[in-house]
């Protein structure tokens, strides 16, 4: 089940993740890197609920940083 | 329907843009297209820069940090002030965000529906005015609003597949070799709807694409010398360095090592600690 989550992301990554060149994230590692960790420690549910969590917390009144799954 | 009319004001821009550098400047349809994608990305380079040199530093010091969110787990204001200090030395604007790039996606979507209804609301005005549908060529090959099936849109097919699958390539060199092959047969598997997208659309893709891999080859260029990237540089990537360097992807990957070895060992090593035997 979590090659799906994985899948997605690479989705992601292939279409609008194109427009965000990388190493412009606030965090390390960067979203979808993140996401894609926390599918392989988590599985998917888990997993999504982190890197949903992760998404949401990318505003600018949040500090970034260093951050892994 | 809610899409369409948060879209609209983008689409009214997108459209007065694209108007305006066909009209104004004297482009083509199709090379309005282009330059419209490349004035975006050279407006972002500025902020792109910015936020690139400040993530190399994030990422530099990343064990020093994680060792600060560890030493001050329990007491999160010290911790928010202490790495608001350690930021400060360390020139990382943890302020910035990702957002004004995000941006470019409704940019993608907007243009997308100003492609999409460009035959039936923008060009009859021209054709009253006596254009004919030569000027929606590129390069006699395609017609900016035909599907990419017809004619030659094919190989701009082709050519979206080889942009897309090289700059996969270097992108995911350091990645798990089973997550490395899904993302070099994704670009594969996504040419059927590809084939249903206006050839116009695939003209803006395909120069997003060039755009976004030179980028990353410069940014990764300049990131073991661990030096603040030259604006001006960036603003206008010497071609001949950027193949040079897609020439030795090989050499460029081994100086980015450092990344993959932080982000490694962490993971590997909990993995095989809770679900080992579950995986596989």
């Amino acid at each position: 089940m979590r090659y799906l989550g994985i899948a997605l992301v690479q989705a992601w990554r292939q279409t609008f993740g194109r427009l965000t060149p990388e190493g412009t994230c606030k965090y390390h590692p960067s979203c979808s890197q993140y996401a894609l960790d926390a599918f392989e420690k988590h599985g998917l549910l888990k997993g999504t609920g982190k890197a949903v969590w992760r998404l949401l917390r990318c505003s600018p009144w949040s500090h970034g940083g260093v951050d892994y799954a | 329907m809610i899409l369409a009319g948060i879209l609209t004001p983008l689409e009214d821009l997108l459209t007065w843009a694209l108007t305006n550098l066909h009209d104004t400047v004297g482009l083509p349809w199709a090379w309005s297209i282009v330059a419209l994608v490349v004035i975006v990305r050279m407006l972002l380079v500025p902020l792109t820069v910015r936020q690139i040199h400040s993530m190399q530093n994030l990422q530099a010091h990343a064990p020093e940090m994680k060792a600060l969110q560890t030493k001050y787990k329990h007491d999160r204001q010290k911790m928010n002030q202490e790495l608001m200090a350690f930021y400060k030395e360390n020139q990382i604007n943890p302020a910035a965000s990702c957002l004004p790039i995000v941006a470019q996606i409704p940019v993608f979507i907007g243009l997308f529906f100003v492609l999409r209804g460009f035959e039936g609301e923008i060009f009859p005005a021209y054709r009253a005015m006596g254009e004919g549908t030569g000027d929606l060529e590129w390069l006699n090959l395609v017609h900016i609003i035909d599907n990419t099936k017809v004619g030659w849109g094919p190989l701009l097919v082709v050519m979206y597949a080889i942009s897309q699958l090289t700059s996969s390539y270097l992108m995911s060199a350091t990645m798990q070799p089973a997550q490395r092959a899904l993302m070099l047969i994704l670009p594969i598997a996504f040419i059927p709807f590809v084939l249903n997208f206006p050839a116009g659309l695939m003209l803006y893709w395909l120069t997003t694409n060039l755009w976004t891999t030179g980028q990353g080859l410069i940014t990764r260029k300049l990131t073991p010398k661990r030096e603040p990237p030259p604006k001006k540089s960036s603003r206008t990537p010497p071609k001949s360095e950027a193949t040079a360097k897609a020439e030795r992807p090989a050499e460029t990957n081994s100086t980015n090592e450092p990344k993959p070895v932080q982000n490694g060992p962490p993971r590997v090593k909990k993995v095989k600690r809770k679900k080992g035997g579950a995986r596989r």
